[in-house]
């Protein structure tokens, strides 16, 4: 087992190269080369700031030289193992250090710290959204599977699909337009992940002297209930139809028979038999549902106003603040590589059959 | 169609009997199958009606009317506002028609034919046709408050999208207005009625879905191929560029692209093609790397056929239904991404008729909600993707030799 982790670990490191050869040619071959979207933002920038940015962009990157080195010197101060600098610049050894994720000029703070402020939301939101995901997925994958061809199978196979073709963007503008608009509902609010106030709630609701206090859980439960449902809402309908096929592809397996012929009864044979095999599919699948879960939460975010990294992410874009939004697209693609690994490491624990040696 | 194919017709057998001495190739009993689902064809009437505003827009949603009589005389202002792009595509839908009822003629002539006419309209009609570049919106609707018009033709939806109603300004209600009898869907916050701006966004859907899905597949043909021909470490290095193209989420990679570049449709075509490519290119590799064991392969190979003949002529065409099911979810991704970008307001430029634009103006700064700007957009955006998950769907269910005994 051990073996197979650090073997997957190795076999990362050709893709997170790719990403970074990616994520550095989008911005080094946009028109203009490298330095051109951080230059135009200047107007919207001190005086001071503007002679740092010339001066900053020339030692991050030496724009005087080729592509390549380019590259290199920038990968060489994003990643967290390289050549260490001096204050002069010279090279003083190699190994571990801080990754150097550059300046946010308009913010006027490094990226990472911006980064590291914005990611929490973000991760939350997804953890949050997949067991949902993955629960109802289960279920009612479970349920079609075992009452094939009556009208629970066939109601939900054709309401996933429809719910799967649901624009993200769409179900969380009716949302917030009927539940958390004033104009209708206002049941809901209408942004942020917390009350304004919530550092001072108490965790759980309590009665007092001038009335019901709903506390920090019931506070947060309720500002997160839409932009969840939101984010769920799409991805479970592929996981239940492979759930539901799967499942019926293990009722109909000789080990399945076996376990009907020595008596065990039809409940236990599904929960107990077929249901850890049938759940294999779905932890291969999670590589395709973990990027797009990232992915949709940047319009939930936008929507809802959650300060994550989607809804800084289009900040970035509009103040065309080039140096976060690099480091944006390269943060989120290592949380995605590592959630994908995360998944085959989970794979390969739940199929025994599978060996790696 | 593919006359290599081993299994033809078999799927069409089974559940046809009264078409038994109709024989069909492979892709040919796919697509047969798909149809026979209702679900499917009330698809293709939506992607029908789509297209059909697509071409005929102009027609459709017009702030100048198609006939009129002006103190005597007749005259169509509709017509001579007709742009190059309006006539190419109408010019286009005609000729299609026309040349698939040429019998004689192979499939891959009659395509052939039906570009040349497409480039050659599209080159005579950028040269020839100069429609006025100032548009006087209101010019007709004042010409008939002044009493000058005798008669009149106008448009079903009698709005252009770039109509911005200047003519009716009016303090005391501030656009956007909510439906009523001369704005059925209501109108945007520039003024712009809502019904002619979907009309006319139904183009931008079609021609992002296609082209950007076509960018896509062609990409993902030849990544694939050549993954699946050569194995080894063709294959390696490929699985490599697919997997970082997969893992980083598509809109991040989107954004990024729109970050960097310029914002114009065909921009945003070409972004959304280069981010898309990595399931077609899975699904040809998989198909390839099936088929390159098979007789009519080493056949092709002994026969001293060129690498280009083998993979072009000989895998791709018994790959094809495979690569249809996924160019069928490309389209609706495509069609998804793209109206992602614009709601985002990071997709086309501001003034560009889509249905992703009219959706991010729903939710007001105040916290305001206009419904009819969410409704009719947002139900285009999910009709329209919902229809090719459903075309792709049952296309993937008629592959399927599973569901399908033969």
């Amino acid at each position: 087992m051990l073996s197979y982790i650090v073997r997957r670990l190795l076999l990362m490191f050709p893709t997170l190269i790719g990403v970074t050869v990616i994520v550095f040619s989008v911005m080094a071959f946009a028109p203009g080369g490298i330095g051109a979207a951080l230059r135009s933002a200047e107007g919207n920038m001190r005086a001071e700031d503007r002679k740092k940015v010339e001066a900053y962009l020339n030692k991050r990157y030496g724009l005087d030289k080729p592509k390549v080195v380019q590259y290199f010197r920038w990968l060489n101060q994003v990643s967290p193992i390289g050549f260490k600098k001096d204050e002069e610049g010279n090279a003083a050894g190699f190994g571990f250090k801080p990754p150097d994720l550059g300046e946010s000029f308009l913010r006027r703070q490094p990226v990472i710290r911006v980064i590291a402020e914005a990611l929490p939301p973000t991760l939350f939101l997804n953890l949050l959204s997949i067991p949902i995901v993955y629960g109802i997925a289960i279920l009612s994958g479970i349920y079609a599977a075992r009452y094939r061809g009556r009208t629970f199978d066939v109601t939900t196979g054709s309401l996933f699909l429809g719910l799967w073709s649901i624009p993200t963007m769409w179900s969380g503008v009716m949302m917030v337009g009927f539940l958390s608009s004033v104009d209708y509902l206002h049941w809901f609010p209408t942004g942020g992940m917390h009350d304004t106030l919530s550092a001072y709630m108490r965790f759980l609701p309590s009665f007092a002297a001038d009335g019901f206090h709903r506390g920090w859980l019931l506070d947060s439960i309720w500002h997160l209930l839409l932009p969840v449902t939101c984010l769920s809402i799409g991805s479970f309908a592929f996981l239940s139809k492979l759930m539901r096929s799967s499942v019926l592809e293990n009722l109909q397996a000789d080990f399945a028979r076996t376990a009907r012929a020595k008596g065990v009864s039809d409940q236990n044979v599904l929960l107990r038999h077929v249901l850890s095999n049938s759940i294999i599919p779905l932890i291969t699948v999670a590589a395709t549902i973990l990027p797009g879960l990232l992915g949709g939460s940047v319009i939930v975010e936008s929507i809802f106003s959650i300060n994550g990294m989607g809804k800084l992410m289009i900040d970035a874009i509009y103040t065309r603040d080039q140096e976060l939004v690099m480091s944006e697209t390269l943060v989120v693609g290592i949380v995605s590589l590592f959630s994908l690994l995360l998944a085959d490491i989970l794979y390969a624990l739940a199929d025994p059959r599978v060996s790696y040696e | 169609m593919s006359s290599a194919s081993i299994n033809s017709s078999a799927g069409s057998l089974a559940d046809a009997p009264a078409h038994v001495e109709k024989r069909r190739g492979w892709l040919a009993s796919v697509v047969h199958h798909a149809l026979s689902r209702w679900g499917t064809r009330l698809s293709l009437a939506w992607i029908g009606l789509v297209a059909f505003c697509a071409v005929f827009a102009p027609f459709l949603a017009n702030s100048f009317p198609l006939l009129v009589k002006i103190d005597g005389h007749w005259s169509s202002p509709a017509m001579t506002h007709l742009t190059a792009v309006d006539v190419t595509l109408v010019i286009a839908v005609f000729s299609s028609i026309v040349i698939l009822n040429f019998k004689g003629l192979s499939r891959l002539a009659q395509a052939g034919i039906f570009l040349v006419i497409l480039l050659a309209t599209l080159t005579i009609a950028h040269f020839v046709i100069k429609p006025p570049l100032v548009r006087g919106y209101e010019e007709y609707r004042e010409l008939k408050q002044e009493g000058r018009v005798q008669a009149m033709l106008p448009a079903p939806i009698p709005y252009s999208p770039s109509d911005h109603l200047k003519d009716q300004f009016d303090f005391t209600h501030p656009q956007p207005w909510a439906p009523s009898g001369s704005h059925l869907f209501g109108t945007e916050q520039n003024g712009e009625d809502v019904l002619s701006v979907m009309i006319y966004a139904c183009r931008i859907a079609m021609s992002i879905g296609f082209i950007s899905t076509g960018i896509a597949v062609f990409i993902g043909i030849i990544v694939g191929g050549f993954m699946g021909y050569f194995v080894g470490w063709v294959d390696l290095l490929g699985m490599r560029l697919v997997e970082v193209f997969g893992a980083i989420p598509t809109i991040y990679l989107l954004l990024a692209f729109c970050a960097a570049f310029e914002r114009d449709i065909y921009m945003v075509m070409a972004i959304i093609g280069l981010t898309g490519w990595t399931s077609d290119a899975r699904f040809v590799r998989a198909e390839f790397l099936r088929l390159r064991g098979q007789d009519f392969v080493h056949a092709a190979i002994a026969a001293g056929l060129p690498l280009r003949s083998v993979l072009f002529r000989h895998l791709l065409p018994n790959a094809l239904a495979p690569i249809l099911v996924s160019a069928s979810f490309g389209v609706a991704a495509a069609i998804l991404s793209e109206s992602v970008l614009s709601f985002l307001g990071l997709g086309l430029p501001v003034d560009a008729a889509s249905w992703g634009r009219l959706l991010n103006q729903s939710v007001g700064q105040g916290g305001g909600f206009h419904l009819w700007l969410a409704m009719y957009p947002g139900l285009a955006i999910f009709l329209t993707v919902f229809s090719y998950n459903v075309i792709g769907e049952s296309l993937r269910d008629a592959l399927d030799p599973r569901l399908n005994p033969q």
